[in-house]
């Protein structure tokens, strides 16, 4: 019996046409790419309905509060925008927050207390944070510690040096063109453009978001960054220069928490050693909000920028209602984990 | 005429389905005590699902199985280990972290009197384990440490420790070498004499015919044959599992070997830092030209891969010496990068770890080495990209839905193309390629000996590390054996055999060398 050879055909049963099958998965997959923007409109839509209403009029949809929302959200946002890159090669800058201080200290001593004008200062400060950027970069890539742990310590280091350079205090920025007054070009960065619409700090979160977008969309260093925080090894073995982008990654992270930390000294007219505290928390829960993987190699920056709007229509939206701060913290926690449960759902190969 | 006792195990109608995809469909399979039964079938043809199910991995299916006539389901692997069923995994799942002994007793630890673990009993019982495997590892030794072959080992020494009465070896031998395998087959012989059923899966055909006596061969996720391995021979089994006659595995190609591509003069590395586990090149010399492939033999832990990971730069940081001449000029391996710009390319050992991010498109892993070639100013011109994509994957004949789809998603044999073609892209005068199908299906191995025989026609120069006898003499031109990191033997497969290869790779080839040597002088 064992020795006869049978053979039967394979059966062919009906199956869903393989096309629809795909259409469905890519539809679902997109579903969850960019949840951080159905979040963001479904908590946009919730904030409409139950606005407050001043005299029948919509108090979250007036023209002052919308802007007030992208302006509190755009340094958050900026360097959500930088960490999403960090993020994407599998590493974390948990620097950010301090990074920001150190900039807006720098902001505010360079051009206060020795005289420089906007253009250097600026130039200046955020070669500061690419350089520590840099540094950090290199301590985590070339001598393999891990980036939770440098950055760490990299944060002690720059609050420790917004804390040497400005004595201690904050430093005020008066505006003016007499000695000890910075220029009044800086106070711009509180102003707002386009007929008075548009804050100017959110016109720059657009353009570093919409840069970027591209920038991760279409440049082969991109590629780089994905493959990294896909497979190391095979992007090594595959030959990307594993190290150089990840110290260039670490360096975008570091310019543009300067960029923030500028953003917010001409914002609030002075630079304190303690500013910024904690903001890196709010950047990483944008990125995540917005379903970038922390595992490294999938998200977007589109994400993240949804995610830190989500993060500012929620903390308005509360704040409109005066809901309690603290209840404020917890509504933040529950909504970052729902975004990360979320991704827990998504299909995976 | 089935008044024989029961079978010990008895998969009746087992249907499982993925979303969409069918992995099994209505299979019927028996499992005697004391036999080997072979489960063969290309890729993705649902034997591993199969298994899973009977070894409690999988608990979502329809039909029943049996175990000595009593039906069971699993709600676990504990479940079905408790009932006898043990099972030694294709992807190999191992605590990187943990020692050997830590591996094979995790979950049922040995205790002393204290309720502390016993390290020292469990070390002592491994070493025993080991042993009878014909291993020669230490148990304390973290299994992150070990070469693939030697994980592979590990969780066959764990399965065996469980005293199982079914044992399911999925693709056991995919990175072991030959020595290895022999040693292997006579635990097997051991273990049916003792009763023992075991359902064996493989894609290395000549193993099939030697160990197992029974055959059944799956296809989409059906049994389409059943043989006895007596009869069987293994273009029929191969025709069965593809469902049409394949092409001739080996062709015997016109070598009109060129220029000499690379030499390698007693190449030999000092490790900076010394890492267990490791057999670094200590004294090798070979040679490759342009159109011909060169095999690399030997044992494991011969320094096969350490050969390739050193050359191309990819291996430990140290001291080298010796002399590397690529393209006829002195070269230094200074990195990956470096090396597929001077055009020497490398296909790693293992496709899930070193080759591809799995969950990113066939694309993106496609034209990872030459996004920065292709861009402009850079950025990648989609249109360049696609066509390069396009134009790889249909020379590769990859199978594959769309260029988009993750490449997790595709069959081994053709992952592993992916690799290959993302190499091709680079335009290498060399090619490296260790152990470039494990885990492949007979159709796509056939296709990739000929794709590796077509790259050597236009001139590529091939260096193939491989642990398959058959593959080292069926699609090489030479075959150079390692041992212990030297070089000891070169033998032309025109006249050398299988036999051959092994003996010089059991070490008697040093002994010929001198022999050699001696006529010479
Ligand atoms: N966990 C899973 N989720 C979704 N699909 C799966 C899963 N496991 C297997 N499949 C699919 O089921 C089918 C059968 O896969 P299976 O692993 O059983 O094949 P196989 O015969 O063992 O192949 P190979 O020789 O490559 O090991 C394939 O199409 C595979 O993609
Ligand atoms: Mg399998």
């Amino acid at each position: 019996m064992t020795s006869e050879v049978t053979t039967k055909q394979a059966g062919a049963e009906p199956e869903p046409p393989p096309q629809q099958r795909k259409q469905r998965r890519e539809f679902v997959n997109a579903l969850f790419r960019f949840q951080s923007l159905f979040g963001l409109v479904a908590v946009f839509v919730v904030a409409v309905v139950f606005s407050p209403r001043h005299n029948g009029e919509l108090l979250f949809l007036n023209a002052d509060n919308l802007a007030n929302v992208v302006r509190a959200m755009s340094e958050i946002g900026i360097m959500a925008v930088g960490m999403t890159f960090v993020i994407l090669v599998g590493g974390i800058d948990l620097s950010v927050g301090a990074v920001l201080g150190l900039a807006a200290v720098g902001s505010a001593v360079l051009m206060v207390n020795d005289d420089f004008g906007v253009v250097a200062t600026v130039v200046i400060v955020l070669a500061i944070g690419l350089f520590f950027g840099f540094l950090q970069g290199m301590a985590s890539a070339l001598f393999g510690i891990q980036a939770f742990i440098v950055t760490l310590a990299g944060m002690q280091i720059a609050r420790g040096l917004a804390r040497i350079w400005s004595g201690g205090q904050g430093v005020a920025i008066a505006y003016g063109d007499g000695p000890g007054e910075a220029p009044v070009t800086f106070s711009l960065l509180g102003e707002r453009t386009f007929n008075g619409i548009v804050p100017i700090p959110a016109l720059i979160f657009a353009v570093v978001a919409v840069v970027a977008i591209v920038f991760l969309r279409t440049s082969a260093f991109a590629r780089h960054v994905y493959a990294i925080g896909g497979n190391e090894k095979a992007a090594r073995l595959s030959g990307v220069p594993v190290t150089r982008v990840k110290v260039i990654v670490f360096c975008i992270c570091g310019f543009l928490a300067a960029l923030a930390g500028i953003v917010h000294a001409g914002q609030l007219n002075q630079g304190s050693p303690n500013d910024g505290f904690g903001y890196e928390l709010d950047a990483i829960a944008a990125v995540v909000i917005g379903g970038t993987s922390l595992m490294g190699g999938r998200g977007s920056v589109v994400g993240t920028v949804a995610g830190a709007l989500l993060l500012g229509v929620l903390n308005n939206f509360l704040g409109l209602h005066g809901v309690d701060p603290n209840v404020q913290l917890l509504v933040k926690g529950l909504v970052i984990v729902v975004a990360a449960g979320l991704q827990r759902l998504r299909p995976t190969v | 005429m089935d008044n024989a006792v029961n079978p010990l195990v008895e998969m009746i109608g087992i249907s499982k389905s993925y979303g969409g995809v069918r992995a099994c469909r209505d299979i019927d399979l028996t499992v005697r005590a004391g036999e080997v039964h072979a489960l063969l079938g290309e890729n993705g043809a649902g034997k591993s699902t199969l298994m899973k199910i009977l070894s409690g991995d999988v608990t979502d299916y329809d039909g029943t199985v049996s175990i000595g006539g009593a039906p069971v389901r699993f709600a676990a692997p504990a479940d079905a280990q408790r009932a006898g069923v043990a099972m030694i995994h294709q992807e190999l799942d191992l605590v990187p972290g943990l020692t050997v002994a830590e591996n094979i007793f995790l979950g049922r630890e040995l205790r002393t009197r204290l309720r502390t673990v016993d390290r020292r009993r469990t070390n002592q019982v491994t070493r025993g384990l080991l042993e009878r495997c014909g291993v020669a590892l230490d148990p304390r030794r973290p299994v992150g440490e070990l070469r693939t072959g030697e994980q592979q080992l590990v969780t066959i020494a764990k399965a065996l420790s469980l005293d199982a009465k079914v044992l399911i070896m999925d693709e056991p031998t995919s990175a072991l070498s030959p020595v290895e395998v022999e040693q292997m087959f006579t635990v097997i012989s051991e273990l049916r004499r003792a009763g023992v059923g075991i359902v064996y899966i493989s894609h290395r055909m000549d193993e099939i015919g030697r160990i197992a006596d029974r055959a059944t061969v799956l296809r989409n996720g059906s049994v389409v044959a059943g043989f006895d391995t007596r009869d069987m021979t293994a273009e029929a089994a191969a025709e069965a599992m593809v469902g049409r006659p394949v092409q001739a595995m080996f062709r015997t190609r016109d070598v009109d070997p060129g220029e000499e591509v690379l030499r390698v003069t007693g190449l030999a590395l000092t490790p900076r830092r010394e890492r267990s586990g490791r057999r670094e090149p200590d004294g090798i010399s070979l040679a490759v030209r342009r159109g011909e492939i060169v095999g690399v033999g030997g044992l494991l832990g011969s320094g096969r891969t350490e050969l390739l990971e050193t050359l191309y730069g990819a291996g430990s940081a140290g001291t080298l010496r010796g002399e590397i001449l690529f393209r006829g000029r002195p070269f230094h391996p200074r990195g990956a990068r470096q090396s597929l710009r001077a055009g020497m390319a490398l296909v790693p050992e293992d496709r899930r770890i070193a080759g591809l991010s799995l969950e990113h498109s066939v694309a993106a892993n496609t034209v990872l080495s030459i996004v920065d070639r292709i861009a402009t100013a850079g950025f990648v011109p989609r249109a360049r990209e696609t066509g390069a994509v396009r134009r790889i994957t249909a020379e590769l004949k990859v199978k594959l839905g769309s260029i988009g789809d993750a490449v997790g998603t595709l069959s081994g044999g053709n992952q592993q193309k992916v690799v290959f073609g993302r190499m091709l892209l680079t335009e290498p005068v060399l090619l490296l390629l260790d152990e470039p199908t494990r885990g492949v299906d007979v159709g796509a191995k056939a296709e990739i000996y000929q794709l590796l025989g077509e790259a050597a026609q236009q001139g590529i120069g091939v260096l193939l590390a491989s642990s398959e006898l058959a593959e080292l003499v069926g699609v090489c031109d030479r075959v150079v054996v390692l041992s212990g990191g030297r070089s000891v033997r070169e033998l032309d497969t025109r006249q050398a055999g299988e036999a051959d290869l092994l003996a010089a790779s059991m070490g008697e080839g040093s002994a010929a060398l001198a022999v050699e040597g001696g006529e010479n002088a």
